[in-house]
């Protein structure tokens, strides 16, 4: 049987899979299809309902129930996620997988197109270590994303000293809804 | 070398990934095919789980019963007897925890979901000597692993119930 307690490893070796059986094209189209259209939704329907509220609803049992290390912060044009410690990415660094090229993109690859069909973009950037953050905003609000501490404190982890671990170790998108929207830094 | 080849920070896994499971079945079925979706079993079975076979071959089937009972201890929701017995070893799949939660929160399971537990269990148990034959399914089954036998005859997939 193919079990939840170590999904992450799985999911990840799926994604190279499916790249093998036709391209990154074939994965994209599985993060959207079958992740955001089938899997997961139950967030899609709480978001496209309830917009920012949904979103808190959502990814507050979610990443409890994963056991993941963040902070949200909510204000009334943005919800932001502080991921300091991705129980998804973890637990491939801690059992050394790594069969797809960047596991990171599937985040991505679901949460953009949901939220793009909800009405609204990204800003987001992840440092390949388990660590990274989000700024969610209405597709129409134009506004930068904020300074480091700005929006979330003494919980942004931009803070942290081991956020930029290496130099080109960054995928940054702005105002974003697409995996391949990234640029390095 | 734990029971697991994997382990994580939590001792459960999170139910909602079966969702995904099951939509990731469906999709290779809908995108690629069937067959395409029985390689996908064979070659996890064979390569994301070769650690697992390595603690088989090395444990023989004491091992395998070891892991068994470590991995549902982990699924959230399993209600499955593991037994040890002279030549093989028994799973009692009483309650499936992957069906349980995926109807649990009504969700469409693909009918043919209950063959990966052969397909995925085979290709890991063949390189260490060992077999396994499924016989049930659609939330309860039982799944015998014992060495392989020229003489015993395939698994019969007509014994694995669709799910309904």
């Amino acid at each position: 049987m193919i079990g939840v307690y170590d999904f992450c490893g799985h999911y990840d070796w799926t994604f190279e899979w499916l790249r093998r059986q036709g391209s990154e094209t074939l994965l994209r189209q599985y993060w959207d299809e079958a992740i955001r259209g089938d899997s997961q939704r139950h967030a899609a329907e709480l978001i496209q309902e309830q917009g920012f509220a949904g979103m808190a609803t959502y990814w507050g049992h979610t990443l409890e129930h994963e056991g993941a290390g963040y902070h949200t912060t909510a204000t009334e044009d943005a919800f932001r996620i502080d991921m300091h410690d991705c129980p998804s990415k973890g637990f491939l660094i801690r059992n050394g997988l790594g069969a797809y090229h960047d596991y990171c993109d599937h985040c991505m690859g679901w949460i953009g197109p949901m939220l793009k069909q909800a009405g609204f973009s990204l800003d987001h950037e992840h440092n390949h270590c388990g660590r990274c953050w989000w700024e969610i905003r209405r597709s129409s609000d134009r506004t930068l994303p904020s300074q480091p501490g700005a929006l979330a404190g003494p919980h942004d982890v931009r803070l942290r000293a081991d956020w930029r671990v290496a130099e080109g170790g960054l995928d940054v998108y702005r105002h974003s809804n697409r995996a391949d929207d990234k640029t390095r830094k | 070398m734990t029971d697991l080849p994997h382990t994580d920070s939590k001792k459960i896994g999170a139910g909602d990934f079966y969702f995904a499971i099951n939509a990731t079945f469906r999709f290779i079925e809908k995108q690629l095919g069937t067959d395409a979706l029985c390689r996908y079993w064979q070659e996890l079975g064979a390569t994301y789980y070769s650690p697992v076979t390595a603690i088989w071959k090395h444990g023989g089937l004491p091992a395998v019963g070891r892991y068994w009972r470590a991995f549902f201890d982990a699924e959230p929701g399993a209600e499955v007897q593991v037994e040890v017995a002279g030549d093989r070893v028994s799973l009692d799949v009483r309650i499936c925890p992957a069906i349980k939660h995926l109807r649990d929160h009504g969700r469409e399971i693909l009918p043919c979901f209950c063959q990966h537990c052969y397909y995925v269990s085979e290709a890991a148990a063949a390189p260490a000597g060992l077999t396994v034959r499924v016989e049930g399914g659609n939330s309860a089954c039982r799944q015998t692993f014992l060495p392989r036998h020229s003489s015993l005859p395939p698994q019969d997939l007509a014994r694995i119930k669709e799910v309904a």
